[in-house]
Formats: structure tokens, C-alpha cells, sequence
């Protein structure tokens, strides 16, 4: 029982990062990031390849910065001329992007499955109350409650921070008060692509890599913010242990429903509260 | 390219709102007779057969524009609909569940209700995050039919053996693509026709004002729910019929028509397309196919270059196809009206 509590937690803990990115470019430029998944999945391949020349740990920080430098250009090149535009537009073309990442990574890495050995250090296993885990496992939980606690933190007490849940709010009043929003959304899309490039190298030893592997987090993802309540971290948090718990579950005693589950907790809360659990507060 | 050249003369008529009905009818035989003589004009079958998918593809991408015409939203989910109305009929000629007919019937009902359960609850969810939702909608249902193997044979599909005749017709019929093509050109031509008396309805009036601004149509008195859901439900509607004909043409049915690759390339055809016209989305689906047919023999990159063609065709052209032909159209006519003043 407590094992699979923790399986849920990982799972819980990777849907967490991807979707609080998309939580992060949500507040500030009012669209979704339909190339999130896309990311999540180039981060994973950049980790596996960086891991495969050197080691494990290069690979996360070289991963995490491919992303951020991937973020700027996708804010400066997609997110700035379009912010004008109707939002749809914006998610046709991050659309596109998704389908050219997956068409580059096939080309380089190919189609087959790839998988990613744990790193040495990390292989072993401990007991939690007479129960085996995978240390690793424990890492990723650790790295997600990190993630979480830098998040919160960052964002209550730094300036940039300040900024940013201001820009969640209302951009135009914020861009008023002479806050740069354009300065503001560059740094916040770098850390969001950033984080799907941590949570793909995290998750890259316990997946098996291919190109369509985005896709199937993004929809979870979507899943966990729309139940969270779009824009909106601590709900994004709060929704992704559940759904966490939920596919974890779901995949040992309903296994043929495990994915429907989500969705109908999604159709139910949404019944319930068409803004998501936590609203529409940051 | 035949066809789309066809389509391409619609917009002088002009299925516009403002242009009188009459002109909107002379169109559509016009193109019903170029579809009764374009068979006979082609005659290698294999172009036969992917000018049929190209149709069949027509009708899928008109039931998604009809969703962003009338309520400004796009569906990243439409493939739930179309791959449910074929499994619908799949799974009852396996399962001897109904004769064929009725089968058809519950194909074309069946998801439709769905629809419109479900956009009662996803409708009232602002443009971006619905195009998620829908996402998950379409995702949802396309696992649930991979994981009930013993009853859908996941992955595989499995074929659809059809009775001798459906409604009195030979099913030889659906399954040749000579025939198959007219019939599958007539019904978009219907459809369309269908969705412009809609359009001009007081209910299609009154999603486009729900659609420019909701919280004014519910000041004014309007319930705004019901009418988007039966929209989103219309629209699934179409959708099922694309899947009817789909299984009854291919004789098969396969988890990859509930596949969101393919939702997404029905999206990516109505945008090409340019979803603000009727008949802009049934022209893109034209041209995605005959793309798709042609790259398709020069390189493995398909998914890189149609990502390059929506993002470029977002860009470049916001009304798609349709709107650039219209514009074209417009200025042409606008030249033959200033000759033919200053000739006055």
C-alpha cells in the first residue's frame, strides 16, 4: 500500500513539473503551450544523450538549460509577436512546433524505443517500513517537492516573483505600473521549458523514450491544470497528487479504466466548479 | 485537383450570409454535376480512391469548422466522434448486435448525444482551455477502446463484414471508389447546404453573437449553454457521418480513427482550409490530401512539414485557403466593377 502510494507520488511528483510549467506561461501570456509535451520529450532525449556521453547529473543541468534557452526563443519568436492575436492562433502554431519537435527527434534519435539506464548512484533500493522502494524513485519525489518549494518560495518572496503572480492577474495593469512583462514572460517561459526538461530527464530511467511520449503527458497535464484551476499553482500542486494517486490506482485495480478515471474526475469537478478546484487565484 | 478548383469558384457566388440563397443553390448543382462527371474523367483508381478519403476527410474538417464559425472554439478531440460512430457500426456486425441499418442510425445518434452531454459541460470553458479539453475528451475514449481489447481487439482493429445490401444498396457500392466518391460528394454538398440554412437560422445567430461576446447574449435574455453544446453536438454530428462513410467504404476500423493525430489533422485541415468560410475546411482537407499523397513520396518528414504548414498558414494567411480565394475573388470583382463604371 505505502509503495504504491509512492509510485503515485513519483508519477504525481513528473506531472507536477510539466503542468506547473504550463501553469507558469498560462499566467503570464494567457495561452496554453501545446509544445509542452514536446518539450518534456526533447529534454528527455537531450538527458539521454548527455547521459550517455557523461553522466547523469551534466545531463539534468545540461537538459535543464537547453530547455530554458529553447523557452527564450519559443517566448521571444512565438509568445511576444502573437500576444496580440486571438489565443487560438497562438495554440495552432505551438501546435505546429509540437509536430516539427517529435518530426527532429525521429530524425535523429529514431522511432524505436529508447531507455535510459538509473544512475549508478542512484540504482539501489531502500526499505520504508519493511517495504523495498527504489531509491530512485525517492529522488524523483524529492526533486518534485524541491521544484515545488523553490517554486513557492520564488514566487512569494523574490521581485520577479512579485511580478509574475501580478502579471497572472491582470498583465495590462501590471505593464501599467511599468513592470516589463515582456522581460517578466521570457524569464517565467525559460522556467517553465526548463522544468519540462528537468521533469523529462527525471522521468527519462523510468520511461521508455520515444517521440509520441509528449503527447501523453501533455494530456495529463492538461487534465491536472484544468482540474486545478487554470493558472493557478497551488491547485496545479493539489490536482496533480491526486491524479498522481488516481492513475496509480487506477492502473493496478482498474487497469482498463485507469486513463478514463482522470478524465471523469476532470467532467466532475468541472460540473462542480467550472474554474477548477482552486479557482481562478494564484 | 479537379475538385478543388471547383470549390474554388464557390466563394464568387459567395456562401455568404449577405448574398441571396438562390445563388448558393445554383452552386451546389453546379458542383453536384461536376461530381457525377468527375468519376468518369479519372481513371486511374488509386486517384479515385484518395479523391474518396479526401471527401470523406471534407466532411470531418466541416464539422470542425462548423465549430469554430459558430463558436469560435477549435476541437483537438473530433477523431472521438468520428471513430466512435464506426466502431458503433464495427462492433455491432462483429458482435451481431443490429442489423446494419439500425447500426448506421445508432452511429449517427449515439455520439452526437454524447457531444452534447458533454459540451453542456465543456462548453462553458473559455476558448483555450476547451481545445484541452477536448484534447482529453478524444484521448480518453481512444484509450478506453485500446484497453478493452477483448471486446475492440485493441490495437489491431479488425475488418467489418457488412450484410450483402445496406438500406436496399449493395454494399459493392460503398466499397467502390467510383461510386463511393459521388456519393460521398453529394452528402458534403448536402451538408453544406444544410449548415448554411444553419447558419441563417436564428439558432446559428445566435451562437455567433454567444460566440463575439457571451456575457452580452446572456444580459439580453439568452440561455448560452445549451445552444454551444447543441453546436459542438451538430458538429460531432458531421463528424459521425464522416465516420459512417469511413467504415463503410474501408470495411475496418482501427483504434487510429479515435487516434488525436488524427483529430489534430482534421484540425490542421479546417485551418488550412480557413474555417470562417462554409466550404473553406472541405477545401483544405482537399489539399491536405493531395499534399500529404504527394510528400508522401518524396520524403518521411510529413509531420515536419504540415507542422511547418499550419504554423505558416497561421501566420501568413489567418483566413486560410478560403479566405485568400475570397479576398481574390473580391478584388477581381471589384476591378470588373470600376471598368465597367468608368465605361458608364
Amino acid at each position: 500500500m505505502l509503495v504504491q502510494i509512492l509510485n503515485g507520488l513519483v508519477y504525481g511528483g513528473l506531472l507536477y513539473i510539466v503542468a506547473v510549467g504550463l501553469v507558469l506561461i498560462f499566467g503570464l501570456r494567457r495561452v496554453v503551450n501545446f509544445a509542452h509535451g514536446g518539450l518534456f520529450m526533447v529534454g528527455a532525449y537531450v538527458g539521454f544523450a548527455v547521459a550517455s556521453l557523461t553522466n547523469f547529473w551534466l545531463a539534468v543541468v545540461v537538459s535543464v538549460l537547453v530547455l530554458a534557452a529553447l523557452g527564450v526563443l519559443l517566448d521571444r519568436f512565438v509568445f511576444r509577436p502573437l500576444q496580440n492575436e486571438n489565443h487560438i492562433v497562438t495554440v495552432l502554431v505551438t501546435f505546429g512546433i509540437l509536430l516539427v519537435l517529435e518530426d527532429v527527434v525521429q530524425t535523429i534519435w529514431g522511432k524505436d524505443f529508447l531507455s535510459m539506464p538509473t544512475p549508478p548512484l542512484l540504482s539501489g533500493t531502500v526499505t520504508i517500513f519493511g517495504n523495498m522502494f527504489p531509491v530512485y524513485r525517492l529522488v524523483v519525489i524529492l526533486v518534485a517537492a524541491c521544484v515545488a518549494i523553490g517554486l513557492t518560495l520564488w514566487l512569494r518572496y523574490s521581485r520577479i516573483g512579485l511580478f509574475v503572480r501580478a502579471s497572472s492577474m491582470d498583465a495590462e495593469t501590471t505593464a501599467v505600473q511599468g513592470v516589463n512583462t515582456d522581460r517578466v514572460s521570457m524569464i517565467v517561459v525559460a522556467v517553465g521549458a526548463g522544468l519540462a526538461g528537468l521533469s523529462g530527464t527525471v522521468a527519462a530511467p523510468l520511461l521508455a523514450l520515444s517521440p509520441a511520449m509528449g503527447s501523453f503527458i501533455l494530456i495529463e497535464s492538461f487534465i491536472v491544470v484544468v482540474v486545478g484551476g487554470l493558472g493557478s499553482f497551488s491547485g496545479a500542486f493539489l490536482a496533480a497528487i491526486i491524479i498522481g494517486q488516481i492513475h496509480n490506482f487506477g492502473v493496478i485495480y482498474l487497469p482498463w479504466a485507469a486513463t478514463m478515471i482522470p478524465f471523469l474526475l476532470m467532467v466532475g469537478v468541472l460540473i462542480w466548479r467550472p474554474t477548477g478546484v482552486a479557482g481562478s487565484h494564484v | 485537383m479537379s475538385d478543388s478548383i471547383t470549390l474554388s469558384n464557390r466563394p464568387r457566388g459567395g456562401l455568404m450570409a449577405s448574398l441571396p440563397q438562390r445563388s448558393v443553390f445554383v452552386l451546389a448543382a453546379v458542383a453536384a454535376a461536376v461530381g457525377i462527371f468527375l468519376p468518369g474523367l479519372v481513371s486511374s483508381v488509386l486517384l479515385l480512391s484518395l479523391m474518396t478519403q479526401a471527401v470523406i476527410g471534407a466532411i470531418t474538417a466541416t464539422g470542425v469548422g462548423l465549430l469554430f464559425r459558430q463558436n469560435g472554439v477549435v476541437s483537438f478531440g473530433h477523431a472521438a466522434f468520428y471513430g466512435s460512430a464506426a466502431y458503433i457500426i464495427g462492433l455491432s456486425m462483429r458482435y451481431g448486435l443490429l442489423p446494419a441499418e439500425l447500426a448506421i442510425i445508432a452511429a449517427l445518434v449515439l455520439p452526437p448525444l454524447l457531444a452534447f452531454l458533454l459540451g453542456l459541460v465543456i462548453v462553458r470553458i473559455p476558448g483555450v482551455a476547451f481545445a484541452m479539453l477536448t484534447l482529453a475528451v478524444g484521448q480518453a475514449i481512444y484509450e478506453f477502446a485500446l484497453k478493452a481489447r477483448h471486446i475492440t481487439v485493441g490495437d489491431d482493429g479488425f475488418a467489418v463484414n457488412f450484410p450483402a445490401q445496406v438500406f436496399g444498396i449493395s454494399v459493392r457500392t460503398f466499397q467502390h471508389p467510383s461510386s463511393m466518391f459521388l456519393i460521398c460528394w453529394m452528402l458534403l454538398i448536402v451538408i453544406l447546404l444544410a449548415l448554411q440554412v444553419f447558419a441563417n437560422s436564428p439558432l446559428g445567430r445566435l451562437t455567433v453573437a454567444i460566440r463575439e461576446n457571451e456575457e452580452r447574449a446572456r444580459f439580453i435574455g439568452y440561455r448560452t449553454v445549451v445552444p454551444r453544446a447543441f453546436v459542438y453536438a451538430l458538429s460531432a454530428f458531421v463528424a459521425s457521418i464522416a465516420g459512417v462513410m469511413a467504415v463503410l467504404y474501408n470495411g475496418f476500423v482501427s483504434p487510429d480513427m479515435l487516434h488525436w493525430s488524427l483529430s489534430g489533422s482534421v484540425l490542421i485541415m479546417a485551418i488550412i482550409g480557413g474555417p470562417k468560410y462554409l466550404w473553406g475546411p472541405a477545401l483544405g482537407a482537399v489539399v491536405f490530401f493531395f499534399i500529404k499523397d504527394f510528400t508522401g513520396n518524396l520524403t518521411e518528414h510529413w509531420p515536419a512539414i504540415i507542422g511547418m504548414i499550419v504554423i505558416i498558414t497561421t501566420l501568413m494567411l489567418p483566413e486560410g485557403l478560403a479566405g485568400a480565394l475570397a479576398r481574390l475573388a473580391g478584388a477581381v470583382r471589384r476591378r470588373g466593377n470600376a471598368t465597367g463604371e468608368a465605361a458608364q
